[in-house]
């Protein structure tokens, strides 16, 4: 009997937890969710999405909302960070069931998607119901003439080199061309000592190695993989670039794992100077002298072909910035965006962040920071920031489709002319 | 006929007796028939139909499809090579889970050594498991670099020249990531065995002694015999859990490289989430899904002749 | 006449033998886990690899236990996985108990049923699977996350069990219906305690599947608040670089505590050996 009575009991008090379960989940929605009513009496809750808040200082970005939520009374706000590799997969699924925040932080390479499926709001719009003065934003990313991301701040990527292992392999000069390149990466391989003279990352989990490390060759030359907009892979100049990176791979001048490699596993290789030369972000520069003070390196501009006397491109990679296209409230997320981009914030935000920029009139502090970020700054204002994969449909998919060709071709499995054949049948299916 | 007389003869007490117990089964299933109705067939049936559809989720209103989806999938190359490599990387994890749990739980489960030192190997060999997918890919990832100690031991002890891109090089990759999961995998089916072998009581093998059985013999008449029931299940369960394993391989190997490592899973999350292309998706799903069914039928058919 | 001892014993040599190498096998990966999270993290990529780190340090542990948000995550979890745990195993049970001791129509459409939900594979259950626990208004609750975990755990629990019950006499349970009980009772009173080896290797198996679960447990919160070791584990792989050390220290910490349970409660394992006797 008694069991009986405890086996009851049990089973109410199971039922009775699950009810209190539904109905608390019921309550926290209405309250947190972007798309409940607002109400013009109290606060506004804006949440923002964002995978910075884990990259920054620990309570650096919380600061920058505080003071926000100080010049403006009635908005607070709610920061919600994920991991940046599921930050897109979490948005889409957010924007297809209404849960979205209303301010996320966007990728380039996700901009097109997104509008595509209706999930973020066009700024233009927005930036004149507001009277903004768009001039001062040093880039829009814009598709069908309407701004949809604002790039936040920027990192570009510039060659880093081992100073210690150039000088030990006898290399006076930082390569400035292709050839000097490709004959650097040469000498600085020595497998006996296990040092390589450059890396590439082709993980086709992140396949942004494409962009980063591949395409990069092309821009710095001033060369263009879109024509017209559409796919263009198949042009001379891309194919050089192409060849290029090709003869330094079977010149065995890559250090090995390049298939599976991704963008962390490159800097470790590099930190621990078993690298010579690597195309990198400059966001690596800090943890590179936390993790390895006395390695001795030095930042260049990405080499361009024999004889390129133009602007070089560099690549680079972006905090973006939008807004949901079902919030609530998009007057005050304009005002949250307004204020990452205000002049002093965004310098007080790229200094943090070890980026650059994303108004014009934003300086970064270098003060008491690493002096190749004022080297770095040099080069990007000397050449023009350059990635072609910002708002191109399913970019993501557009460098995994070219991965997997390029690594056919690395692995001899099929020839220059016909890697590009495919990618770029490939890419025209996505136009 | 001799349960139908049985029946009309029955008082009236009894018929309400036995629709009791007609309807006690379901009381007792409600539970889950609930749970796994709301929560399990209302989202199949969504992806179902999601793969008769045009671009779902990416436009408020798709149009009908039919099955092209389908027709896509069947024809890619890719995708070939994904059931492929998803049979061979699922059969092999499933044979070497089976055959090192068992050999595992053996072991554990032998009366030489004290039960103090039987815990703590017990709990050596459960270690794989405790770890999250997550970790498993990051901490091989770690090992099997070309700078890695695997590597380092390897090339240390003379066992290889050069050193090995286990994960990198088309020829070693799948077998690689198949090898992580075997890893990772085994103690399922060594802790559900080791259960398993101490409910068989020690009379079986005295008997199957005095009957002049040798070690081999006993091992098979006994051991496996008794042990099949869930020998069966495990390996069933396995192969339906292995086919859709997607966290280990995504984080190792991204399905790469080229296609070496490419497996139903990845094919389906590239579509979804790379392409955006959900319809797609669902349809590779539902080919999973049909896949993972004559699976299930295999082994309730099974599971009856066992019976 | 020496000759039996001396097998005893070459035997007791080759079966420990064969535990070491086991147990190597087994072991050194997470050893190497627990070697990493020692290390300052360029060290992690040192070669040649080092096994006793030159700057020995427990700043990956220091880090974590320092950091308010990531000892939630740890709470979260036991709180998330005790619950699966308890409620996969009281639902499974009675499941379990109607499969293997009635005879009626539904059961095996039924049968199938719970054996082919689990084929479909997750990741593409996300997008529809998202919307209904949003519907639900469940999004951001540990409910989310224990209902998703039951829908994944129970149809091994009810395999498991309904496979352990057939295994015992139904004149168990009879006996108690003859005494006037009903099948309530004999379930939870004579069942259930002879069961015990099998619902703890059950409840082990459900408790890890809910505690190691990243996929869902990633979508269907979005607070810190809600969040369960996986995620935190997967914040710590940043845009540009990850703390390896931390990851490790992370799961090595999250794994303790599942592994002094499994420690202790092997002890039901070998009560295994009652219930066979019982059998018998």
């Amino acid at each position: 009997m008694k069991r009986k009575i405890l086996g009851l009991l049990l089973s109410a008090a199971l039922v009775a937890t699950m009810a209190a379960g539904c109905g608390n989940g019921g309550s926290s929605v209405g309250t947190d969710s972007a798309t409940s009513a607002p109400s013009s009496t109290e606060a506004v809750t804006l949440e923002f999405t964002q995978w910075w808040e884990p990259e920054l200082a620990e309570g650096a970005l919380r600061g920058i909302m505080d003071e926000f939520e100080a010049e403006n009374a009635g908005i607070k706000v709610k920061l919600i960070s994920g991991p940046y590799a599921s930050t897109k997969q979490q948005v889409v699924a957010g924007a297809a069931a209404g849960t979205m925040s209303d301010v996320v932080g966007l990728d380039g390479a996700w901009v097109s998607d997104f509008v595509k499926q209706g999930a973020i709001a066009n700024l233009t719009e927005i930036m004149k119901k507001n009277n903004y003065e768009d001039s001062q934003l040093a880039s829009q990313i814009k598709l069908n003439n309407a701004t949809y991301m604002i790039p936040v701040v920027n990192y570009v990527y510039p060659v880093f080199i081992n100073k210690d292992l150039m000088d030990k392999a006898g290399i006076t000069k930082v390569p400035v061309t292709r050839t000097e390149f490709r004959e650097a990466a040469k000498k600085l391989t020595n497998t006996k000592n296990n040092v390589y003279g450059w890396i590439l990352p082709l993980s086709l989990e992140a396949p942004n190695g494409i962009q980063n490390d591949v395409m990069s060759w092309a821009w710095a030359s001033g060369v263009s993989m879109l024509k017209d907009g559409k796919p263009d892979l198949t042009n001379a100049e891309v194919k050089s670039a192409i060849e290029f990176v090709k003869s330094v791979y079977d010149d065995g001048s890559v250090a090995p794992g390049s298939f599976t490699m991704a963008e962390q596993d490159k800097v470790e290789e590099f930190t621990n100077g078993r690298v010579g030369m690597m195309v990198d972000s400059l966001a690596h520069i800090k943890t590179i002298r936390k993790s390895n003070p006395n390695l001795n390196f030095v930042v260049t501009a990405l080499p361009a072909k024999d004889g390129y006397t133009g602007k070089r491109g560099m690549p680079y990679a972006s905090w973006g910035i939008g807004i949901a296209e079902n919030s609530r409230h998009q007057d005050e997320s304009w005002k949250l965006v307004s204020f990452l981009m205000s002049e002093k914030i965004n310098s007080k935000l790229s200094t943090t962040a070890n980026a650059f920029p994303g108004n014009v009139s934003s300086k970064p502090d270098f003060t008491g920071t690493d002096p190749l970020f004022a080297t770095a700054f040099d080069i990007y204002k000397a050449g023009y920031p350059a990635n072609e994969f910002v708002g191109l449909p399913v970019a993501e998919q557009l460098m995994r489709s070219f991965d997997e060709q390029f690594q056919l071709l690395l692995d001899n499995k099929q020839n220059i002319d016909d890697t590009l054949k495919k990618a770029q049948a490939e890419w025209e299916k996505n136009f | 006929m001799i349960t139908n007389s049985s029946i009309a003869n029955k008082s009236k007490k009894s018929t309400l007796q036995s629709a009791k117990k007609k309807l006690s089964p379901y009381v007792y299933l409600s539970p889950t028939i609930i749970l796994m109705t709301v929560l399990m067939l209302i989202p199949i049936v969504m992806v179902i139909l999601y793969s008769f559809k045009d671009n779902v989720i990416m436009n408020k209103n798709p149009v009908f499809a039919g099955i092209k989806h389908y027709v896509d999938i069947i024809k890619d190359g890719t995708f070939h090579q994904a059931i492929y490599n998803t049979l061979y990387f699922t059969v092999m994890s499933v044979i070497f889970h089976f055959v090192l749990g068992l050999s595992f739980a053996m072991l554990l489960n032998t009366k030489v050594l004290k039960p103090a030192t039987k815990s703590l190997f017990r709990v050596i060999y459960v270690l794989p498991w405790v770890f999250t997918a997550t970790i498993i890919a990051i901490l091989w990832r770690l090992m099997l670099n070309p700078n890695g100690i695997i590597n380092y031991m390897l090339t240390t002890a003379n066992i290889v020249s050069n050193k090995i891109e286990w994960l990198s090089s088309t020829q070693f990759a799948l077998h690689a990531l198949t090898y992580i999961n075997i890893w990772s995998g085994y103690p399922f089916f060594m802790i559900s065995l080791l259960a398993g072998l101490q409910g068989i009581p020690a009379e079986l093998y005295e008997a199957a002694t005095i009957d002049g059985a040798n070690t081999v013999q006993s091992f098979r008449y006994v051991t496996v015999a008794k042990l099949k029931p869930i020998i069966v299940s495990m390996a069933m369960l396995d192969f339906i859990w292995t086919v859709q394993q997607f966290p280990l391989v995504w984080m190792t190997t991204g399905g790469g490289p080229i296609h070496a490592t490419e497996m139903l899973s990845t094919y389906t999350y590239k579509l979804a989430f790379s392409s955006y292309n959900f319809s797609q998706a669902s349809a590779s799903a539902v080919i999973v899904l049909i896949l993972s069914m004559c699976m299930a039928l295999f082994y309730v058919k099974n599971q009856k002749a066992g019976d | 006449m020496s000759s039996k001892p001396f097998k005893q014993i070459i035997t007791k040599v080759l079966i420990v033998i064969a535990l070491l190498i086991g147990a190597v096998y087994a072991g050194f990966p997470v050893l190497w886990m627990v070697v990493c999270s020692f290390k300052p993290n360029p060290e992690i990529f040192a070669y040649p690899p080092s096994f006793i780190s030159e700057t020995f340090s427990f700043d990956a542990y220091k880090a974590i236990f320092m950091d308010s948000a990531k000892v939630r995550f740890f709470i979260n979890s036991y709180l998330v996985s005790l619950l699966v745990t308890v409620l996969t195993l009281f639902v499974g049970i009675l499941a379990a108990y109607g499969i293997s001791r009635y005879e009626f129509k539904l059961k095996k459409p039924l049968n199938m049923l719970i054996i082919n939900v689990q084929a479909v594979p997750p990741i593409t259950l996300l997008i529809p699977y998202f919307s209904l626990i949003v519907a639900l208004r469940l999004y951001n609750t540990y409910f989310a996350l224990i209902f998703t975990y039951m829908v994944f755990t129970l149809p091994y629990a009810i395999i498991m069990m309904t496979g352990y019950f057939n295994t015992l006499p139904k004149e168990l349970d009879e006996s108690v219906l003859v005494n006037g009980g009903n099948s309530f009772i004999s379930l939870w009173k004579v069942l259930v305690p002879i069961s015990i080896p099998g619902i703890v290797s059950t409840g082990i198996y459900t408790f890890m599947q809910a505690w190691n679960e990243y996929l869902f447990a990633l979508t269907l919160t979005k607070t810190n608040e809600m969040r369960t070791v996986p995620i935190g584990i997967q914040l710590l792989m940043g845009q540009h670089s990850y703390e390896w050390n931390q990851m490790m220290a992370m799961s090595i910490l999250g794994c303790l505590p599942v592994l002094i349970l499994f420690l202790f409660l092997q002890r039901y394992f070998i009560a295994g050996m009652t219930a066979g006797a019982i059998k018998s």
